[in-house]
């Protein structure tokens, strides 16, 4: 710190004078200094997160009993009771499908809306622009319980406006949430609904970060409409892709209040009809506070928690063949 | 620029005929608010199903218009506890927003400004809970609270969100823009770094203080999956899970909703005035962290 040393003769009421009890005190804690404010946030991250990190490993190692009392090392005998249980293997199946499904259609459907707004955002100065995409993206900050309870009701087979509005095309509408084969598409709708808007806004920021000039000079080149978004502004919104897919995948993975609500969650324990939407997240949840069982529970998180790092590893190394603008 | 283009036409190369052009422009506003009605239409049709006279959400063709008739919002609040379960919620994310932004600026602040031995592994230690998957910590968590004593209480939905790594790097990151003339100066007239802290720096870092408010607020208010795990008690209930237990008391569509737009309505009310710093503030944490 030059400064301090040009302002040597500093006015005598500042800090203690030397040699002091008060003053050898200060000099003490000194180094401690960034630990003592770093310690707040160090211990809640430490305890809630870190520890239970560590803990997932020794439960899923262990015959577990909540206390601790009568606990014994299991080995992997957890992993195989999980590995004979078809449920397990169902709900990976149907995690696979609500993600697969998910996934895919975030990307085409919040990049098409971004290509929209972007226009009418650009034009008007972010006036009407502005207002739809706000209006696109505040379902992404409602609380998950309260709009999925409108939305049964929307998809309510008798009384729901889906159907009302599909009785003008078919006789036979779907049974949505109480259909083995529809309620999972209702669920995805669902978090379409609530999660497109946020996805769409990370488009427009990828955007906008195209200069125009480049856009500019393929129209001068005749690269004008489809063409020019294949060409030029889609491999330059690469980056942008990637981050939506892994952001995508990471939530489509662990999902769980909207579909406990929309599955009936407060009637039973989610996951219905017949185990149609029950994922990884809901078998969790139900293995260890309905029927129980940590260790079970504990393993499949561990499952869950090797899946989610192996697409990420596997998300990098494919999109570093083809993000070639960072 | 002639003066017949009308304003928005102005940007119009000139090679094409004005008239197909417009047509173009209109048709993609058309699209462009289709799509915003869309999205809007499931709070617009909470509203109608809970402002409609009693039994209308299960007549056909349904009301598409809201009605006056509040009666369900009263009866609501006259007839369960949902004024306490606001209580809670609005005490459990008050708390929760005082301490995110103590330990997240007093972290940060430590980051930048003071001497750190090993600044960077805490540095690592104190963002790195964003690389793991809430889902698969629920469990242990679970053993911990139980543990810790605090299942069942207010404070297992305020302690463990007392401290989150985005926001902690949102100030890291603030805080090291700023100039270290200004702690220089400050050293000179005796500021000690508290209160350097407390008097210069967090009243400069206003925008990130109104992020960390806002993204705190939201997922504070919005919590679920925790209090429905980690507590019983419907006393100290917050709003979303008070909602689930009323769901299972399978009360008519009318009152389900005038209760859901009442949990909804503190959400919109803010995103209403602050749209536009919460789009940019979590769009910015979550695209901005993962780089």
């Amino acid at each position: 710190m030059t400064v301090l040393e040009v302002a040597e003769p500093v006015s005598p009421l500042v800090g203690a004078p030397p040699s002091s009890p008060a003053h050898r005190l200060r000099r003490a804690v000194r180094p401690l200094a960034g630990y003592l404010l770093v310690l707040p946030a160090l211990g809640v991250l430490i305890v809630f997160y870190y520890v239970p990190a560590l803990l997932l490993f020794v439960i899923s190692f262990f015959h577990y009993h909540l206390g601790g009392a009568g606990s014994s090392f299991a080995g992997f005998d957890n992993f195989r009771v999980l590995f004979a249980q078809p449920l397990f293997w169902q709900s990976l199946v149907v995690t696979g499908y609500y993600v697969l499904v998910m996934v895919p259609a975030t990307l085409v459907a919040s990049l098409a809306l971004a290509m929209l707004l972007r226009d009418g955002i650009r034009r008007s100065r972010r006036r009407k622009g502005g207002a739809a995409q706000a209006l696109i993206f505040l379902p992404h900050v409602t609380p998950l319980v309260a709009t999925s309870l409108v939305w049964v009701y929307i998809f309510d087979p008798q009384y729901g406006v889906a159907n009302d509005v599909l009785r003008a095309f078919t006789s036979h509408p779907p049974n949505w949430l109480f259909s083995t084969h529809y309620a999972m598409p209702a669920i995805e709708i669902y978090s379409l609904w609530h999660s497109l808007g946020f996805y769409m806004v990370l488009f427009l920021a990828g955007l906008s970060n195209i200069p125009d000039r480049l856009v500019e000079a393929a129209r001068v080149e005749g690269v004008r409409g489809f063409a020019a978004f294949r060409r030029v502004i889609f491999p330059l919104l690469t980056p942008t892709v990637y981050l939506v897919t892994v952001l995508a995948t990471v939530n489509t993975m662990q999902a769980f209040s909207q579909i406990y609500t929309l599955s009936g969650g407060a009637h039973g324990h989610g996951g219905g009809p017949a185990y149609s939407t029950t994922t990884d997240a809901l078998l969790i949840y139900q293995t260890a506070f309905t029927y129980n069982h940590f260790s079970l529970a504990s393993a499949m998180s561990l499952i869950l928690f090797a899946i989610l790092l192996l697409l990420t590893l596997v998300q990098r190394w494919g999109f570093s063949k083809l993000v070639f603008y960072r | 620029m002639s003066p017949t283009v009308t304003a928005t036409a102005v940007d119009a190369p000139p090679a094409r005929r004005p008239g197909r052009r417009r047509l173009r422009r209109s048709g993609l506003a058309a699209l462009r608010w289709g799509a915003a009605a869309l999205f809007a239409f499931p709070l617009y049709w909470m509203w109608v199903t809970a402002t409609g006279p009693k039994g209308s959400a299960y007549r056909f063709p349904p009301r598409i218009l809201p009605g006056l008739d509040y009666q369900a919002f009263v009866t609501v609040i006259q007839g369960t506890n949902w004024a306490r379960y606001m209580l809670n919620s609005t005490f459990i994310t008050g708390t929760t927003i005082l301490l995110v932004l103590l330990t997240a600026s007093l972290a940060g602040w430590a980051l930048v400004a003071l001497p750190l031995k090993f600044r960077g592994v805490v540095f690592i230690v104190l963002l790195g809970t964003m690389l793991l998957p809430e889902q698969a910590l629920l469990i242990p968590q679970y053993v911990v609270n139980y543990h810790l004593h605090l299942l069942n209480t207010y404070a297992v939905m305020i302690l463990p969100f007392a401290a989150t790594s985005s926001s902690i790097f949102l100030f890291r990151q603030y805080f090291a823009s700023m100039p270290t003339e200004w702690r220089d100066v400050a050293r000179i007239e005796g500021l000690g770094n508290l209160r350097y802290l407390w008097r210069v720096a967090l009243p400069a870092a206003k925008p990130v203080v109104f992020t960390v408010v806002l993204l705190t607020f939201i997922a504070s208010w919005n919590q679920f999956q925790w209090p429905l795990v980690m507590t019983q008690n419907p006393a100290i209930a917050p709003i979303e899970l008070a909602l689930n237990q009323y769901q299972q008391s399978y009360e008519s569509q009318r009152l389900i909703n005038a209760v859901s737009l009442l949990a909804l309505l503190p959400i919109v009310l803010v995103f209403a005035v602050a749209q536009r710093h919460i789009v940019s503030a979590v769009a910015g944490v979550d695209s901005g962290v993962e780089e």
